[in-house]
């Protein structure tokens, strides 16, 4: 038991803060831009594909400092030469061209690396076991990827909270149409938001490829969550993000832990809720996230640390 | 004569800072009502709380004796209260015609009738003919509302806020951005429209205040320091000092 | 002519039109594909009470499409067990009742909020629905879904709808019925108010309107008649799986709805024909079919907002003038180069395609539009990237002079309109 909670613990945070690497450039974007880019769990795609492409040619190392950075400057090709372009029709329209992207991407990763799951493999340097529990082993992979994330947290705050620019995207989470008043260069602010936050994607791709799996249909698998994190966290809030990121993590790796029916529960008498009363705890883990929306929606329409109202 | 507007003791903070400051104002039915005040001093704001776009800290809002603080804009207009806005507010892709029955459905009680064809609602379409004619805009009738010039909007604006039959009307700064013979024109629809009805107006034009109103009000820094007739506000002393005056010798 | 008298006209011809269409295509491909349309009518012209009336961006509309189609399917099933006389051109009223107490359920969390947020919540509600359908089998089958036999149901007049002209027939009708009553609707009060909301919602509030309760409103008959369009589907397939439901399905009628044009009521009608009609030929002439669905509509998001129907209301006042034939010139200059640039793309994603995908089990050799190739080499590709690079040159230089004709002949059409 104690190890199970203790495993549980260490892949709940470490995938909320996978989770939380891709929701804040979301939230930064959104907030900023009022994009909602359906495409952000496409950079998470589109790095892991890197990644792999270039471990297998070069070595992960490489990978994991020129994957993040292409995929950036995909992101910020895709601002400055597509979604500028659609600015001028709103919101809407700018949305469903990140939706169509979103779409072509997954095809042409099937295009280029076939509809299979790819063997990206975690690299030889890392792939030990970095301690052990009772008769459970932890990979030392995943305590890398826990780092990895952990410093990217750090940075992401550090820079928030201690230089200009970080200011200046503070000014634009709680009033967006102030910053074109601060006299900066919009334009040029939202492609580097757009391509950092691509990056950002991109990195958790290329570190969360060799532990997850690399598939075509990760985007599509990831994407909804991530908004369930930013609408559950409050929009334009950061800190609702993070939380909602640690939170949707644990809950979930929780669940798919727990090997019970409500029918091992409560007996026999499960059997009035047909199939429901049979279902495991673990077999509904993927559907906890939107259950957590909807009761959010419900009772805190603006989300746990949001006040914004759109 | 009965009170169709009654503030009291209205605040509203945001943040820190405290915007309407303990505000009390009384309107009288039937009276047009001026609000003056130098900029900044929380006018639109205090439109804002009594409108129910955004909801007072604390104090209350009554309308014809019924307590309204805190009721969402769709409600208060249900009972009676209607307002325009300072920057145009209107819908713009559709005709001038379709705008102004827009205000006129929910009085008419065709709430979200879907079962009616909307063009064989004789007395919606009357009515909105008749505000069509009565801000001037006839010859628009089937134009898109958002290519119509800044005075014409203006004119819709007052229109869609009028068209309900409301009993109260609010108008923030209906003649701002105006020539002078716009403002005239304007000045004419004000008085004509507010015909049998409380007028409540923020205007910063004082030729236009002193030419319609029956009392002003004058708000500064959050507060009502005066409220009386056009002829005692002129002589009065705090008010030249705090406002008028400058604007006077301006 | 009166606008009411063109109304009737039009919707006169629409008969006309679904009535005579099997008799010049008789084929039972085509009847199907034809039924399919009729079925993609009505769901689009559902999502656009949303997306293009009400201003509400939705990315899970097939739940409502989807889980009338399985209510629809057990009501088949059920009907037939039970030997209850009931037959088959009813079926879409319980499609209606499923859609609408879905539309509520759903609709009374999601309408809560507007804009980016309500599209967000579309989407989750979406998946929550997909993932509860894989878990509760016994409702829904699993992968295979659940499946019924039309023809056993009672008969209605003597047809028993086993032949698929029977089930056109059916279809047309409830197309037919679906698409008047949406028209009816946009012509309420109701929904006028939706298209107020959709523009101004503060101000609406402001005339005395509460815009969550028209968005429910909206949100609930639409779900309505997306269940319609569900059942319709069920009993064209006699099946129903979670397929239906899919986060594809409604990317399909978003598609669909945008393609045709948002903007227009008859715009969705355009775009569900012809997504239906490349949906089911194209994926018999090219593997990549998905890529051009989608390269399609980020192009119509990027350069062509309006869909078609804008397209063609944008000509409307200049056609009527008169004044087309001053177009002709500068478009049918633009189409060789267009031509060219389609031809390029086209080809090069076919050669990409090939290489990446078949080459590997079938060798680099194929053909392209026809002519023999290896995608191996380079010649195709330098011919392709010259072609695509010639014409897009082409086409940079001779568009404004197509923009300025068009914008000579609009202003001189809209000035001499009355």
């Amino acid at each position: 038991m104690l190890e199970l909670i203790t495993f549980s613990t260490l892949n709940g945070v470490l995938y909320g803060m996978l989770l939380f690497m891709m929701a804040s450039g979301l939230t930064l974007i959104f907030s900023m831009m009022g994009v909602l880019n359906f495409a952000h769990a496409s950079f998470y795609m589109i790095g892991a594909y890197f990644g792999f492409e270039i471990s297998r040619r070069i070595g992960f190392w490489p990978g994991f400092i020129v994957a993040p950075l292409l995929v950036g400057a995909i992101g910020a090709l895709v601002e400055r030469y597509g979604l500028r372009r659609v600015h001028k029709y709103g919101h809407v329209a700018e949305l469903l061209f990140t939706f169509g992207l979103a779409f072509i991407i997954e095809e042409l990763v099937q295009m280029f690396w076939g509809k299979l799951p790819v063997d990206y493999r975690v690299p030889p340097s890392l792939d030990f076991v970095a301690f052990r529990l009772f008769d459970t082993t932890y990979p030392a992979y995943r305590m890398f990827m826990l780092a990895t994330a952990v410093a990217m947290f750090v940075f992401l705050f550090l820079v928030l909270k201690r230089t200009r620019v970080g200011l200046i995207i503070q000014a634009a989470l709680t009033h967006p149409s102030m910053v074109a008043m601060l006299g900066h260069d919009v334009p040029r602010v939202f492609m580097a938001v757009f391509g950092v936050g691509a990056a950002l994607a991109g990195l958790a791709g290329v570190i969360a490829g060799p532990a997850l799996v690399t598939q075509p249909s990760m985007a599509a698998l990831l994407g909804p969550i991530l908004f369930v994190v930013i609408v559950v966290g409050g929009l334009g809030s950061l800190a609702g993000a993070f939380v909602a990121s640690l939170l949707i993590g644990l809950v979930q790796t929780f669940a798919v832990a727990i090997n019970a029916s409500l029918a091992d529960v409560i007996g026999p008498s499960a059997d009035i809720f047909g199939d429901l009363g049979r279902v495991t705890v673990a077999q509904i883990a993927p559907v906890i996230p939107y259950l957590l929306l909807v009761l959010v929606l419900v009772f805190r329409p603006t989300g746990l640390l949001g006040n914004r109202e759109s | 004569m009965s009170t169709a507007l009654k503030l009291t003791d209205l605040r509203k903070s945001f943040g820190p800072t405290e915007i309407i400051r303990g505000l009390n104002l009384e309107v009288k039915q039937g009276e047009r009502h001026a609000i003056i005040g130098p900029n900044g001093a929380g006018k639109s704001t205090m439109f804002h709380l009594v409108s129910g776009r955004i909801h007072p800290t604390s104090g209350t809002v009554e309308l014809k004796g019924e307590d309204i603080t805190g009721l969402q804009p769709f409600e208060i207009n249900r009972r009676g209260l209607s307002r325009s806005f300072q920057v145009t507010n209107i819908f713009p892709k559709l005709t001038v015609f379709e705008n102004i029955r827009c205000g006129v459905l929910w009085a008419l009680g065709y709430r979200y009738s879907f079962w009616r064809f909307i063009d064989n609602l004789k007395d919606a379409n009357a009515r909105a003919e008749e505000v069509m004619d009565l801000i001037g805009l006839s010859a628009r009738h089937e134009t898109p509302a958002g290519i119509l010039t800044y005075a014409e909007q203006r004119a819709l604006e007052i229109g869609i806020t009028i068209a309900g039959g409301a009993d109260v009307i609010m108008l923030d700064e209906p003649t701002a951005g105006m020539s002078h013979s716009e403002t005239d024109h304007a000045v004419a629809l004000i008085r004509k429209i507010s015909e049998g009805r409380t007028l409540v107006m923020v205007e910063h034009d004082m030729s236009v205040v002193f030419g319609l109103a029956d009392r002003i009000s004058v708000l500064v820094y959050g507060q009502i320091i005066a409220s009386d007739t056009p002829q005692a506000i002129r002589a009065n002393k705090a008010v030249r000092e705090a406002y008028l005056g400058e604007e006077a010798s301006a | 002519m009166s606008a009411t008298v063109r109304t009737l006209l039009a919707f006169a011809l629409f008969a006309v039109a679904l009535a005579i269409m099997p008799k010049i295509f008789p084929s039972g491909t085509a009847l199907t594909m034809m039924s399919l349309m009729g079925v993609a009518i009505v769901f689009a012209l559902s999502y656009n009470m949303l997306l293009g009336q009400t201003g509400l961006l939705s990315f899970g509309h097939a739940v409502y499409y989807g889980l009338a189609g399985f209510a629809a399917i057990h009501a088949m099933n059920w009907v037939v067990r039970n030997k209850i006389g009931v037959s088959l051109p009813f079926i879409p009223i319980v499609g209606a009742v499923a859609g609408l107490f879905f539309g509520i359920v759903f609709g009374s969390i999601s309408t809560r909020r507007a804009g980016t947020v309500f599209a967000m919540i579309s989407l989750g509600l979406g998946e929550l629905v997909v993932a509860i359908t894989l878990i509760m089998r016994g409702v829904f089958g699993g992968e295979e879904g659940i499946s019924a036999n039309r023809a056993k149901l009672e008969p209605f007049f003597g047809f028993k709808f086993g032949p698929q002209i029977e089930v056109y027939y059916l279809i047309a009708v409830w197309c037919f019925i679906c698409v008047a009553a949406m028209y009816a609707l946009t012509r309420t009060p109701f929904g006028r108010m939706c298209n107020a909301v959709r523009d101004n919602p503060e101000r609406a509030e402001f005339v005395g309107y509460s815009t969550q309760r028209v968005r429910f409103i909206a949100f609930c008959l639409s779900a309505l008649f997306a269940g319609v369009a569900g059942a319709l589907g069920a009993i064209t397939f006699e099946l129903v799986n979670a397929q239906a439901l899919s986060a594809q399905q409604s990317g399909l009628v978003l598609l669909m709805s945008y393609v045709g044009g948002v903007g227009h009521f008859f715009g969705p009608i355009i775009g569900a024909v012809l997504i239906t009609l490349l949906q089911i030929s194209l994926s018999d002439i090219t593997k990549a079919w998905l890529l051009y669905f989608g390269l399609m509509f980020i192009f119509v998001v990027m350069f062509w907002p309006g869909g078609i129907a804008g397209f063609i209301d944008q000509h409307r006042p200049i056609v009527r003038s008169g004044r087309f034939g001053r177009l002709l010139p500068s478009y049918s200059a633009l189409a060789l180069p267009v031509a060219g640039i389609a031809l390029g793309v086209i080809g090069i994603i076919e050669l990409a395609h090939h290489q990446l995908v078949e080459a590997a089990s079938e060798g680099s050799k194929m053909k392209l539009f026809g002519i023999a190739t290896d995608s191996a080499t380079v010649a195709p590709w330098l011919a392709l990237v010259a072609l695509l690079a010639v014409a897009g040159l082409v086409f940079r230089a001779i568009w404004p002079k197509a923009a300025e004709a068009f914008a000579t002949a609009n202003a001189a059409a809209r000035g001499a309109a009355p």
